[in-house]
Protein backbone atom coordinates (compact mmCIF):
# COMPACT_ATOMS: atom_id res chain seq x y z
CA UNK A 1 0.00 0.00 0.00
CA UNK A 2 1.42 3.05 -1.14
CA UNK A 3 -0.60 5.65 0.63
CA UNK A 4 -1.87 4.17 3.79
CA UNK A 5 0.02 2.24 6.92
CA UNK A 6 -1.50 -0.04 9.18
CA UNK A 7 -0.84 2.33 12.35
CA UNK A 8 -2.18 3.91 15.31
CA UNK A 9 -4.58 6.96 14.53
CA UNK A 10 -2.61 9.20 12.59
CA UNK A 11 -4.18 12.41 10.68
CA UNK A 12 -8.07 13.35 11.47
CA UNK A 13 -10.79 10.37 11.01
CA UNK A 14 -12.36 9.78 8.02
CA UNK A 15 -14.86 7.25 8.75
CA UNK A 16 -15.11 3.46 9.64
CA UNK A 17 -15.71 0.72 7.43
CA UNK A 18 -16.86 -1.43 9.65
CA UNK A 19 -14.32 -3.92 10.03
CA UNK A 20 -11.74 -1.20 9.73
CA UNK A 21 -11.32 2.71 11.19
CA UNK A 22 -9.88 5.33 8.57
CA UNK A 23 -7.63 8.12 9.20
CA UNK A 24 -5.67 10.27 6.99
CA UNK A 25 -2.76 8.23 6.76
CA UNK A 26 -3.47 5.54 9.15
CA UNK A 27 -5.71 2.66 9.59
CA UNK A 28 -6.48 0.26 12.42
CA UNK A 29 -8.89 -2.68 13.20
CA UNK A 30 -12.22 -0.89 14.35
CA UNK A 31 -13.54 -1.33 17.76
CA UNK A 32 -16.71 0.89 17.00
CA UNK A 33 -20.25 0.40 17.26
CA UNK A 34 -23.11 2.02 15.79
CA UNK A 35 -24.51 4.19 17.92
CA UNK A 36 -28.30 3.77 17.37
CA UNK A 37 -30.92 6.81 17.88
CA UNK A 38 -31.69 6.56 21.87
CA UNK A 39 -34.61 9.47 21.38
CA UNK A 40 -37.94 8.91 22.36
CA UNK A 41 -40.82 10.73 21.73
CA UNK A 42 -42.35 13.00 24.04
CA UNK A 43 -46.45 13.88 25.12
CA UNK A 44 -45.75 17.28 23.24
CA UNK A 45 -44.28 16.20 20.14
CA UNK A 46 -45.65 14.46 17.43
CA UNK A 47 -43.66 12.54 14.11
CA UNK A 48 -43.96 14.66 10.76
CA UNK A 49 -42.88 11.90 8.32
CA UNK A 50 -41.35 12.89 4.91
CA UNK A 51 -40.62 10.70 2.10
CA UNK A 52 -39.91 8.25 1.26
CA UNK A 53 -41.52 9.29 -2.17
CA UNK A 54 -41.88 13.03 -2.27
CA UNK A 55 -40.55 16.48 -4.05
CA UNK A 56 -37.35 15.56 -3.22
CA UNK A 57 -34.57 14.43 -6.10
CA UNK A 58 -34.28 11.00 -4.38
CA UNK A 59 -36.44 8.52 -1.88
CA UNK A 60 -35.68 9.40 1.48
CA UNK A 61 -37.20 8.74 4.82
CA UNK A 62 -36.87 11.83 7.47
CA UNK A 63 -39.29 11.82 10.50
CA UNK A 64 -39.54 15.00 12.45
CA UNK A 65 -40.01 15.12 15.50
CA UNK A 66 -41.55 18.60 16.57
CA UNK A 67 -44.39 19.74 19.17
CA UNK A 68 -45.66 21.97 15.91
CA UNK A 69 -42.70 24.19 15.07
CA UNK A 70 -39.77 23.66 16.39
CA UNK A 71 -37.28 20.53 15.69
CA UNK A 72 -36.14 18.33 18.59
CA UNK A 73 -35.13 15.12 16.65
CA UNK A 74 -34.67 14.27 13.12
CA UNK A 75 -34.15 10.54 11.72
CA UNK A 76 -32.80 10.09 8.11
CA UNK A 77 -33.55 6.45 7.43
CA UNK A 78 -31.98 5.33 3.65
CA UNK A 79 -32.19 1.79 4.56
CA UNK A 80 -35.86 2.31 2.75
CA UNK A 81 -34.33 2.12 -0.66
CA UNK A 82 -31.35 -0.34 0.56
CA UNK A 83 -29.39 -1.66 -2.80
CA UNK A 84 -27.93 -4.53 -1.75
CA UNK A 85 -24.64 -4.87 -4.39
CA UNK A 86 -22.47 -7.59 -5.17
CA UNK A 87 -19.16 -7.17 -5.27
CA UNK A 88 -16.94 -10.18 -4.22
CA UNK A 89 -15.49 -12.72 -6.61
CA UNK A 90 -15.91 -10.59 -8.91
CA UNK A 91 -13.18 -9.22 -11.43
CA UNK A 92 -12.09 -5.76 -10.90
CA UNK A 93 -13.26 -4.45 -14.19
CA UNK A 94 -16.87 -5.94 -13.89
CA UNK A 95 -17.01 -4.34 -10.41
CA UNK A 96 -16.43 -0.64 -11.98
CA UNK A 97 -19.56 -1.18 -13.71
CA UNK A 98 -21.46 -1.41 -10.70
CA UNK A 99 -19.13 1.12 -8.27
CA UNK A 100 -20.28 3.88 -10.61
CA UNK A 101 -23.73 3.84 -10.24
CA UNK A 102 -23.78 3.34 -6.27
CA UNK A 103 -23.66 7.10 -6.92
CA UNK A 104 -24.35 7.97 -10.53
CA UNK A 105 -24.29 11.69 -10.03
CA UNK A 106 -20.53 11.54 -8.64
CA UNK A 107 -19.63 8.89 -10.53
CA UNK A 108 -16.24 9.89 -11.84
CA UNK A 109 -15.49 9.88 -8.06
CA UNK A 110 -16.51 6.60 -7.28
CA UNK A 111 -14.95 5.40 -10.22
CA UNK A 112 -11.76 6.98 -9.64
CA UNK A 113 -11.29 6.06 -6.47
CA UNK A 114 -12.25 2.53 -6.54
CA UNK A 115 -9.64 2.19 -9.61
CA UNK A 116 -6.62 3.95 -7.14
CA UNK A 117 -7.82 1.50 -4.86
CA UNK A 118 -7.10 -1.25 -7.12
CA UNK A 119 -4.14 0.32 -9.05
CA UNK A 120 -2.84 0.48 -5.36
CA UNK A 121 -3.44 -3.15 -4.53
CA UNK A 122 -1.65 -3.95 -8.23
CA UNK A 123 1.38 -1.86 -7.58
CA UNK A 124 0.51 -0.05 -10.57
CA UNK A 125 1.77 3.37 -10.84
CA UNK A 126 -0.27 5.77 -13.26
CA UNK A 127 1.68 8.49 -15.05
CA UNK A 128 1.50 12.16 -14.22
CA UNK A 129 -1.11 12.50 -17.18
CA UNK A 130 -3.06 9.89 -15.97
CA UNK A 131 -3.68 11.62 -12.63
CA UNK A 132 -3.92 15.02 -13.87
CA UNK A 133 -6.85 14.28 -16.13
CA UNK A 134 -8.50 12.43 -13.48
CA UNK A 135 -8.25 15.60 -11.06
CA UNK A 136 -9.64 17.28 -14.30
CA UNK A 137 -12.79 14.89 -14.64
CA UNK A 138 -13.25 15.21 -10.46
CA UNK A 139 -13.09 19.25 -10.81
CA UNK A 140 -15.66 19.15 -13.59
CA UNK A 141 -17.88 16.95 -11.14
CA UNK A 142 -17.18 19.21 -8.19
CA UNK A 143 -18.43 22.17 -10.41
CA UNK A 144 -21.56 20.25 -11.96
CA UNK A 145 -22.42 18.88 -8.18
CA UNK A 146 -21.75 22.47 -6.51
CA UNK A 147 -24.27 24.04 -9.56
CA UNK A 148 -26.81 21.48 -8.38
CA UNK A 149 -26.57 22.11 -4.53
CA UNK A 150 -27.03 25.55 -5.09
CA UNK A 151 -30.06 24.95 -7.41
CA UNK A 152 -31.81 23.06 -5.34
CA UNK A 153 -31.33 25.46 -2.48
CA UNK A 154 -32.71 28.53 -4.80
CA UNK A 155 -35.56 26.45 -5.22
CA UNK A 156 -36.57 26.14 -1.92
CA UNK A 157 -36.91 30.03 -1.63
CA UNK A 158 -39.05 29.73 -4.79
CA UNK A 159 -36.73 31.71 -6.89
CA UNK A 160 -37.69 30.39 -10.44
CA UNK A 161 -35.50 32.58 -11.89
CA UNK A 162 -31.95 31.70 -10.52
CA UNK A 163 -33.06 27.91 -10.62
CA UNK A 164 -33.15 27.84 -14.38
CA UNK A 165 -30.21 29.95 -14.74
CA UNK A 166 -28.61 27.35 -12.47
CA UNK A 167 -30.23 24.83 -14.29
CA UNK A 168 -29.34 26.16 -17.75
CA UNK A 169 -25.19 25.85 -16.40
CA UNK A 170 -25.60 22.27 -15.22
CA UNK A 171 -26.66 21.06 -18.31
CA UNK A 172 -23.91 23.14 -20.10
CA UNK A 173 -21.41 21.17 -17.74
CA UNK A 174 -23.07 18.02 -18.44
CA UNK A 175 -23.09 18.62 -22.30
CA UNK A 176 -18.80 19.51 -22.00
CA UNK A 177 -18.46 16.38 -19.59
CA UNK A 178 -20.35 14.01 -22.43
CA UNK A 179 -18.56 15.49 -25.44
CA UNK A 180 -15.43 14.40 -23.71
CA UNK A 181 -16.00 11.51 -22.80
CA UNK A 182 -19.09 9.90 -24.22
CA UNK A 183 -20.99 9.70 -21.01
CA UNK A 184 -22.48 12.69 -18.96
CA UNK A 185 -21.79 10.59 -15.53
CA UNK A 186 -18.44 9.15 -16.50
CA UNK A 187 -19.90 6.09 -16.90
CA UNK A 188 -17.25 3.95 -19.07
CA UNK A 189 -14.34 6.75 -19.48
CA UNK A 190 -12.41 5.40 -16.78
CA UNK A 191 -10.52 2.22 -16.21
CA UNK A 192 -7.69 0.46 -14.70
CA UNK A 193 -4.47 2.82 -16.05
CA UNK A 194 -7.24 4.58 -18.35
CA UNK A 195 -9.43 7.31 -19.16
CA UNK A 196 -10.65 8.36 -22.65
CA UNK A 197 -11.86 11.62 -21.52
CA UNK A 198 -10.52 14.48 -23.44
CA UNK A 199 -9.56 17.33 -22.19
CA UNK A 200 -8.53 19.84 -24.79
CA UNK A 201 -9.70 23.16 -24.46
CA UNK A 202 -11.98 22.41 -21.47
CA UNK A 203 -10.73 24.87 -19.34
CA UNK A 204 -12.03 27.63 -21.42
CA UNK A 205 -15.37 26.28 -21.58
CA UNK A 206 -15.53 25.49 -17.92
CA UNK A 207 -14.49 28.41 -17.04
CA UNK A 208 -17.04 30.14 -19.22
CA UNK A 209 -19.54 28.26 -17.08
CA UNK A 210 -17.92 29.71 -13.53
CA UNK A 211 -18.14 33.44 -15.49
CA UNK A 212 -21.74 33.28 -15.79
CA UNK A 213 -22.08 31.72 -12.57
CA UNK A 214 -20.80 34.87 -10.91
CA UNK A 215 -23.41 37.08 -12.35
CA UNK A 216 -26.09 34.59 -10.28
CA UNK A 217 -23.73 34.08 -7.29
CA UNK A 218 -23.79 37.88 -7.17
CA UNK A 219 -27.64 38.52 -7.50
CA UNK A 220 -28.51 35.57 -4.98
CA UNK A 221 -26.14 37.30 -2.25
CA UNK A 222 -27.78 40.57 -3.04
CA UNK A 223 -31.14 39.00 -2.25
CA UNK A 224 -31.91 39.41 1.56
CA UNK A 225 -34.67 37.23 1.33
CA UNK A 226 -32.53 34.28 0.87
CA UNK A 227 -29.74 35.10 2.57
CA UNK A 228 -32.16 34.93 5.53
CA UNK A 229 -33.17 31.90 5.28
CA UNK A 230 -30.22 30.40 4.59
CA UNK A 231 -27.84 32.25 7.94
CA UNK A 232 -28.61 30.57 11.16
CA UNK A 233 -30.21 27.86 9.83
CA UNK A 234 -28.52 24.63 10.62
CA UNK A 235 -25.55 25.53 12.51
CA UNK A 236 -23.36 22.46 11.73
CA UNK A 237 -20.53 22.05 14.76
CA UNK A 238 -19.67 18.42 13.88
CA UNK A 239 -15.74 18.02 14.47
CA UNK A 240 -15.98 15.31 12.39
CA UNK A 241 -18.10 16.19 9.72
CA UNK A 242 -16.74 16.32 5.88
CA UNK A 243 -16.55 18.03 2.66
CA UNK A 244 -18.15 21.61 2.06
CA UNK A 245 -19.91 21.16 4.92
CA UNK A 246 -16.49 21.13 7.36
CA UNK A 247 -15.14 23.77 5.30
CA UNK A 248 -18.28 26.02 5.96
CA UNK A 249 -17.44 25.14 9.69
CA UNK A 250 -13.66 26.53 9.47
CA UNK A 251 -12.27 23.04 9.51
CA UNK A 252 -9.78 22.12 6.62
CA UNK A 253 -11.26 18.68 6.05
CA UNK A 254 -10.19 18.25 2.10
CA UNK A 255 -9.18 15.12 0.77
CA UNK A 256 -7.27 17.06 -2.16
CA UNK A 257 -5.00 18.59 0.62
CA UNK A 258 -4.53 15.53 2.76
CA UNK A 259 -4.93 12.29 0.48
CA UNK A 260 -1.75 11.52 -1.46
CA UNK A 261 -4.06 9.39 -3.98
CA UNK A 262 -3.74 12.29 -6.38
CA UNK A 263 -1.10 14.81 -7.29
CA UNK A 264 -3.15 17.96 -5.78
CA UNK A 265 0.33 19.50 -4.83
CA UNK A 266 1.43 19.50 -8.40
CA UNK A 267 -1.47 22.63 -8.87
CA UNK A 268 -1.89 25.91 -7.52
CA UNK A 269 -5.11 26.61 -5.32
CA UNK A 270 -6.57 27.72 -2.30
CA UNK A 271 -9.11 25.61 -0.08
CA UNK A 272 -12.10 27.52 0.39
CA UNK A 273 -13.32 28.04 4.19
CA UNK A 274 -15.49 30.03 6.39
CA UNK A 275 -16.58 30.05 9.72
CA UNK A 276 -20.40 30.91 9.18
CA UNK A 277 -21.27 27.04 9.55
CA UNK A 278 -24.76 27.44 8.59
CA UNK A 279 -26.47 26.78 5.64
CA UNK A 280 -24.93 30.15 4.15
CA UNK A 281 -22.10 29.57 4.91
CA UNK A 282 -22.01 26.03 3.31
CA UNK A 283 -23.60 28.39 0.08
CA UNK A 284 -20.53 30.70 0.11
CA UNK A 285 -17.77 27.71 0.20
CA UNK A 286 -19.57 26.02 -2.72
CA UNK A 287 -19.81 28.68 -4.65
CA UNK A 288 -15.96 29.94 -4.52
CA UNK A 289 -14.61 26.36 -5.15
CA UNK A 290 -16.52 26.67 -8.43
CA UNK A 291 -14.01 29.30 -9.44
CA UNK A 292 -11.27 26.83 -7.56
CA UNK A 293 -12.16 23.89 -9.36
CA UNK A 294 -12.03 25.78 -12.61
CA UNK A 295 -8.77 27.34 -11.60
CA UNK A 296 -7.03 23.86 -10.84
CA UNK A 297 -9.02 22.50 -14.60
CA UNK A 298 -7.45 25.43 -16.30
CA UNK A 299 -4.18 24.74 -15.15
CA UNK A 300 -3.77 20.76 -15.99
CA UNK A 301 -6.19 20.73 -19.16
CA UNK A 302 -2.69 20.86 -21.37
CA UNK A 303 -1.39 18.80 -19.04
CA UNK A 304 -2.70 15.38 -19.54
CA UNK A 305 -3.88 15.11 -23.71
CA UNK A 306 -1.74 12.64 -24.87
CA UNK A 307 -2.78 9.79 -22.66
CA UNK A 308 -0.88 6.59 -23.12
CA UNK A 309 -2.80 3.31 -23.88
CA UNK A 310 -3.31 1.40 -20.77
CA UNK A 311 -0.90 -1.67 -19.89
CA UNK A 312 -0.65 -3.58 -16.88
CA UNK A 313 -0.69 -7.08 -15.31
CA UNK A 314 -2.70 -8.33 -12.81
CA UNK A 315 -1.71 -8.75 -9.26
CA UNK A 316 -3.02 -9.79 -5.91
CA UNK A 317 -2.72 -7.23 -3.11
CA UNK A 318 -4.27 -5.06 -1.13
CA UNK A 319 -5.07 -1.21 -1.94
CA UNK A 320 -6.85 1.96 -0.39
CA UNK A 321 -7.58 5.21 -1.89
CA UNK A 322 -9.29 8.46 -0.74
CA UNK A 323 -10.88 11.31 -2.72
CA UNK A 324 -12.51 14.24 -2.43
CA UNK A 325 -15.76 13.79 -3.81
CA UNK A 326 -18.52 16.82 -4.24
CA UNK A 327 -19.73 16.37 -1.07
CA UNK A 328 -16.51 14.97 0.74
CA UNK A 329 -14.02 12.00 1.84
CA UNK A 330 -14.46 9.21 -0.47
CA UNK A 331 -12.24 6.06 0.52
CA UNK A 332 -11.92 2.49 -1.22
CA UNK A 333 -10.05 -0.44 0.10
CA UNK A 334 -9.69 -3.54 -1.93
CA UNK A 335 -8.25 -6.57 -1.50
CA UNK A 336 -7.19 -8.61 -4.53
CA UNK A 337 -6.61 -12.40 -4.19
CA UNK A 338 -6.37 -14.47 -7.55
CA UNK A 339 -7.65 -11.62 -9.76
CA UNK A 340 -10.67 -11.39 -8.51
CA UNK A 341 -12.62 -8.84 -5.40
CA UNK A 342 -11.89 -10.69 -2.33
CA UNK A 343 -13.24 -7.99 0.18
CA UNK A 344 -13.60 -4.15 -0.57
CA UNK A 345 -14.39 -1.51 2.13
CA UNK A 346 -16.36 1.71 1.49
CA UNK A 347 -16.64 5.14 3.13
CA UNK A 348 -19.26 7.81 1.19
CA UNK A 349 -19.56 11.29 2.60
CA UNK A 350 -23.04 11.24 2.78
CA UNK A 351 -22.83 8.87 5.95
CA UNK A 352 -21.16 11.43 7.93
CA UNK A 353 -23.31 14.68 6.33
CA UNK A 354 -26.24 12.97 7.36
CA UNK A 355 -25.38 12.30 10.63
CA UNK A 356 -24.03 15.99 10.93
CA UNK A 357 -27.72 17.64 9.20
CA UNK A 358 -29.31 15.79 11.80
CA UNK A 359 -27.26 17.43 14.91
CA UNK A 360 -27.70 20.70 12.97
CA UNK A 361 -31.57 20.44 12.52
CA UNK A 362 -32.21 20.71 16.24
CA UNK A 363 -33.42 23.77 17.47
CA UNK A 364 -34.78 24.97 14.13
CA UNK A 365 -38.05 25.30 12.18
CA UNK A 366 -39.92 23.15 10.10
CA UNK A 367 -39.62 25.96 7.26
CA UNK A 368 -35.68 25.52 7.41
CA UNK A 369 -35.86 21.86 6.50
CA UNK A 370 -35.63 22.09 2.98
CA UNK A 371 -33.07 24.95 2.98
CA UNK A 372 -30.85 22.66 5.13
CA UNK A 373 -31.15 19.52 3.68
CA UNK A 374 -29.52 20.87 0.21
CA UNK A 375 -27.25 22.82 1.40
CA UNK A 376 -25.61 19.72 2.70
CA UNK A 377 -25.75 18.02 -0.88
CA UNK A 378 -26.59 14.81 0.17
CA UNK A 379 -27.16 11.89 -1.71
CA UNK A 380 -28.85 8.82 0.33
CA UNK A 381 -28.43 6.09 -3.05
CA UNK A 382 -24.48 6.34 -1.43
CA UNK A 383 -25.42 6.71 1.90
CA UNK A 384 -28.16 3.45 1.33
CA UNK A 385 -26.38 0.75 -0.26
CA UNK A 386 -24.89 -2.37 1.38
CA UNK A 387 -21.61 -3.87 -0.52
CA UNK A 388 -21.49 -7.38 -0.04
CA UNK B 1 -33.45 52.03 -7.61
CA UNK B 2 -34.13 48.24 -7.47
CA UNK B 3 -30.79 46.57 -7.88
CA UNK B 4 -31.81 43.35 -7.65
CA UNK B 5 -34.82 42.39 -9.57
CA UNK B 6 -34.59 38.65 -10.90
CA UNK B 7 -37.46 39.34 -13.42
CA UNK B 8 -34.75 41.48 -15.75
CA UNK B 9 -32.00 39.24 -14.64
CA UNK B 10 -33.64 36.55 -16.75
CA UNK B 11 -35.14 38.83 -19.46
CA UNK B 12 -31.63 39.80 -20.07
CA UNK B 13 -30.80 36.42 -21.03
CA UNK B 14 -33.07 35.69 -24.07
CA UNK B 15 -34.70 32.45 -24.57
CA UNK B 16 -32.47 29.96 -23.97
CA UNK B 17 -34.85 27.08 -25.60
CA UNK B 18 -33.74 24.77 -28.16
CA UNK B 19 -36.17 24.21 -31.33
CA UNK B 20 -36.05 20.40 -30.62
CA UNK B 21 -37.80 18.12 -31.74
CA UNK B 22 -38.47 20.36 -34.41
CA UNK B 23 -35.04 20.39 -35.09
CA UNK B 24 -32.46 18.26 -34.42
CA UNK B 25 -30.72 17.78 -30.68
CA UNK B 26 -28.10 20.18 -30.25
CA UNK B 27 -25.74 18.18 -28.29
CA UNK B 28 -26.36 14.41 -27.21
CA UNK B 29 -23.64 12.24 -25.50
CA UNK B 30 -23.15 8.79 -27.50
CA UNK B 31 -23.18 6.53 -25.05
CA UNK B 32 -26.59 6.92 -24.23
CA UNK B 33 -28.12 7.15 -28.03
CA UNK B 34 -28.99 3.24 -30.40
CA UNK B 35 -25.73 0.73 -30.67
CA UNK B 36 -25.13 -0.70 -33.63
CA UNK B 37 -23.03 -3.61 -34.46
CA UNK B 38 -23.14 -7.19 -35.48
CA UNK B 39 -21.43 -10.33 -34.01
CA UNK B 40 -20.93 -11.73 -30.23
CA UNK B 41 -19.75 -9.79 -28.04
CA UNK B 42 -19.41 -10.94 -23.99
CA UNK B 43 -22.66 -8.50 -22.63
CA UNK B 44 -22.47 -8.09 -19.01
CA UNK B 45 -26.07 -7.99 -18.74
CA UNK B 46 -26.97 -10.04 -21.70
CA UNK B 47 -28.17 -6.50 -23.63
CA UNK B 48 -26.39 -8.00 -27.12
CA UNK B 49 -27.79 -11.81 -27.56
CA UNK B 50 -27.18 -13.45 -31.24
CA UNK B 51 -25.85 -10.00 -32.41
CA UNK B 52 -29.54 -8.23 -31.50
CA UNK B 53 -29.03 -5.40 -29.31
CA UNK B 54 -31.66 -5.01 -26.39
CA UNK B 55 -32.16 -1.15 -25.44
CA UNK B 56 -33.83 -2.18 -22.86
CA UNK B 57 -31.43 -3.93 -20.77
CA UNK B 58 -28.56 -1.88 -21.75
CA UNK B 59 -25.99 0.07 -19.68
CA UNK B 60 -24.00 1.19 -22.51
CA UNK B 61 -21.03 0.12 -20.35
CA UNK B 62 -18.62 -0.10 -23.78
CA UNK B 63 -17.98 -3.82 -23.36
CA UNK B 64 -19.08 -4.44 -26.80
CA UNK B 65 -16.72 -2.29 -28.64
CA UNK B 66 -15.62 -2.07 -31.43
CA UNK B 67 -18.41 -4.59 -32.84
CA UNK B 68 -20.94 -2.21 -31.74
CA UNK B 69 -20.72 1.76 -31.50
CA UNK B 70 -23.20 4.40 -30.85
CA UNK B 71 -24.89 6.38 -33.97
CA UNK B 72 -26.56 8.96 -32.39
CA UNK B 73 -30.08 7.64 -32.81
CA UNK B 74 -32.22 9.02 -29.51
CA UNK B 75 -35.68 7.10 -30.38
CA UNK B 76 -34.76 4.28 -27.66
CA UNK B 77 -38.20 3.41 -26.35
CA UNK B 78 -41.30 1.35 -26.39
CA UNK B 79 -44.90 2.88 -26.04
CA UNK B 80 -46.46 0.31 -25.11
CA UNK B 81 -49.81 2.16 -24.22
CA UNK B 82 -50.44 5.57 -24.50
CA UNK B 83 -53.16 8.25 -23.52
CA UNK B 84 -54.35 11.03 -26.03
CA UNK B 85 -56.23 12.46 -22.83
CA UNK B 86 -52.59 13.98 -21.50
CA UNK B 87 -52.17 15.83 -25.22
CA UNK B 88 -52.61 19.53 -23.22
CA UNK B 89 -51.40 18.48 -19.96
CA UNK B 90 -49.39 16.19 -18.35
CA UNK B 91 -48.48 15.36 -15.18
CA UNK B 92 -45.68 13.36 -13.54
CA UNK B 93 -44.93 11.53 -10.53
CA UNK B 94 -40.94 10.86 -10.25
CA UNK B 95 -40.36 7.48 -7.70
CA UNK B 96 -36.67 6.40 -7.01
CA UNK B 97 -37.45 2.82 -6.29
CA UNK B 98 -33.66 2.11 -6.02
CA UNK B 99 -31.67 4.81 -8.57
CA UNK B 100 -28.03 5.57 -8.41
CA UNK B 101 -29.12 9.38 -9.37
CA UNK B 102 -27.84 9.65 -12.85
CA UNK B 103 -31.76 9.23 -13.97
CA UNK B 104 -32.97 11.28 -11.15
CA UNK B 105 -30.25 13.87 -12.38
CA UNK B 106 -31.84 13.41 -15.94
CA UNK B 107 -35.34 13.41 -15.44
CA UNK B 108 -35.20 16.57 -13.43
CA UNK B 109 -33.01 17.96 -16.93
CA UNK B 110 -35.95 17.90 -18.91
CA UNK B 111 -36.71 21.16 -17.06
CA UNK B 112 -33.90 23.17 -17.83
CA UNK B 113 -34.16 26.10 -19.88
CA UNK B 114 -32.31 23.88 -22.74
CA UNK B 115 -35.24 21.63 -23.09
CA UNK B 116 -38.19 23.48 -21.10
CA UNK B 117 -41.00 20.37 -20.20
CA UNK B 118 -43.41 23.02 -19.94
CA UNK B 119 -43.39 24.28 -23.22
CA UNK B 120 -45.59 20.65 -23.90
CA UNK B 121 -47.56 21.05 -21.30
CA UNK B 122 -45.42 18.43 -19.31
CA UNK B 123 -45.41 19.06 -15.72
CA UNK B 124 -43.98 17.32 -12.05
CA UNK B 125 -46.02 16.70 -9.47
CA UNK B 126 -45.14 15.98 -6.13
CA UNK B 127 -48.28 13.56 -5.09
CA UNK B 128 -49.23 10.38 -7.21
CA UNK B 129 -53.23 11.89 -6.62
CA UNK B 130 -52.55 14.39 -9.27
CA UNK B 131 -50.22 12.44 -11.33
CA UNK B 132 -50.80 11.47 -15.12
CA UNK B 133 -48.05 9.14 -14.98
CA UNK B 134 -45.77 7.48 -12.67
CA UNK B 135 -42.10 7.66 -14.17
CA UNK B 136 -40.06 4.94 -12.33
CA UNK B 137 -36.29 5.02 -11.63
CA UNK B 138 -34.04 2.31 -10.11
CA UNK B 139 -33.90 -1.29 -9.53
CA UNK B 140 -36.36 -3.00 -7.22
CA UNK B 141 -36.07 -2.29 -3.57
CA UNK B 142 -37.98 -4.21 -0.19
CA UNK B 143 -38.23 -1.04 1.23
CA UNK B 144 -39.56 1.10 -0.87
CA UNK B 145 -41.94 -2.00 -2.68
CA UNK B 146 -44.73 -0.47 -0.37
CA UNK B 147 -44.34 2.89 -1.31
CA UNK B 148 -44.48 2.28 -5.24
CA UNK B 149 -47.46 0.02 -4.51
CA UNK B 150 -49.61 3.09 -2.25
CA UNK B 151 -48.14 5.48 -5.34
CA UNK B 152 -49.46 3.05 -8.21
CA UNK B 153 -53.05 2.86 -6.14
CA UNK B 154 -53.64 6.19 -5.63
CA UNK B 155 -52.96 7.55 -9.09
CA UNK B 156 -56.38 8.37 -10.84
CA UNK B 157 -56.99 7.35 -14.25
CA UNK B 158 -56.08 6.99 -16.69
CA UNK B 159 -52.49 6.86 -15.69
CA UNK B 160 -49.36 5.26 -17.25
CA UNK B 161 -46.15 3.17 -16.15
CA UNK B 162 -42.85 4.41 -17.22
CA UNK B 163 -39.83 3.03 -16.49
CA UNK B 164 -37.06 5.12 -16.99
CA UNK B 165 -33.57 3.77 -17.63
CA UNK B 166 -32.56 0.24 -17.69
CA UNK B 167 -32.76 -0.28 -14.30
CA UNK B 168 -35.97 0.23 -13.74
CA UNK B 169 -37.03 -2.07 -16.76
CA UNK B 170 -35.09 -4.94 -16.54
CA UNK B 171 -32.46 -4.51 -13.14
CA UNK B 172 -29.46 -3.54 -15.77
CA UNK B 173 -26.45 -4.60 -13.65
CA UNK B 174 -27.48 -3.49 -10.55
CA UNK B 175 -30.49 -5.79 -9.13
CA UNK B 176 -33.99 -6.40 -10.95
CA UNK B 177 -36.92 -4.07 -12.27
CA UNK B 178 -38.60 -2.13 -9.61
CA UNK B 179 -41.91 -3.74 -11.69
CA UNK B 180 -42.44 -6.76 -13.66
CA UNK B 181 -41.52 -5.77 -17.66
CA UNK B 182 -45.05 -5.91 -18.74
CA UNK B 183 -46.71 -3.95 -16.13
CA UNK B 184 -44.79 -0.84 -17.55
CA UNK B 185 -46.85 1.31 -20.56
CA UNK B 186 -43.92 2.69 -21.56
CA UNK B 187 -40.01 1.99 -21.52
CA UNK B 188 -37.40 4.27 -21.70
CA UNK B 189 -33.82 2.97 -22.74
CA UNK B 190 -30.36 4.30 -21.23
CA UNK B 191 -28.16 4.02 -18.11
CA UNK B 192 -29.21 6.83 -17.90
CA UNK B 193 -31.65 8.09 -20.29
CA UNK B 194 -30.72 11.48 -22.27
CA UNK B 195 -32.96 14.03 -21.61
CA UNK B 196 -34.27 14.17 -25.14
CA UNK B 197 -34.72 10.49 -25.40
CA UNK B 198 -36.97 11.04 -22.16
CA UNK B 199 -38.88 14.16 -24.20
CA UNK B 200 -39.41 12.39 -27.22
CA UNK B 201 -41.01 9.23 -25.53
CA UNK B 202 -43.19 11.52 -23.13
CA UNK B 203 -44.49 12.81 -25.97
CA UNK B 204 -45.28 9.44 -28.28
CA UNK B 205 -46.38 8.44 -24.61
CA UNK B 206 -49.61 10.80 -25.13
CA UNK B 207 -50.10 9.92 -28.93
CA UNK B 208 -48.39 12.77 -29.95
Amino acid sequence: MRWYRHDEPHGRFIGSTGGMDIYAETYKESSRREIESTYTKTDQEFIFSYGPASGMLESSEIDLYTPGEIINHVDVGTDVRKRVIRIAQSDPLDALLKIERINGFHGASHAICFISAIEDAMDINPDGMMQYNRIVQLECERIRGNLLVIERMAQAAGFGVPVNQLAFLREKASRIIGRRGGHRYFFGVNSINSSCFNTDVIGKQMGAITEEFQDIFKGLLESKLFINRLQDNGVNNDKVSTGPAARASGLLHDARIDSRTLPYEDTEYSIVANTEKDAYGRFLVRAEEIQVSASIIKQLEKRCTNLRKSEYSLKDGEGMARVESPSGDLFYSVKILNGKIESLGYIPPSIRNIQSFRESMKGNIFTDFHFNWESYGIWTAEAGVVIQ
Amino acid sequence: MIKNLWFLRGLRKGIRTEKFPEENPVEIALWSTELIGEGNVECPVDAIVDGQWNFEKCIFCRKCTPSFAPKGNINIFRVRNNEPAFRKSFHLFPFDSGACGACNAELHNIASPQYDMTRFGIFFTNTPRHADAIVIMGVWTQGMKKALDLALDAMPGPKLVIALGSCASTGGIMGKGALENEKYDVIIGGCPPNPYTILSALEKARGD
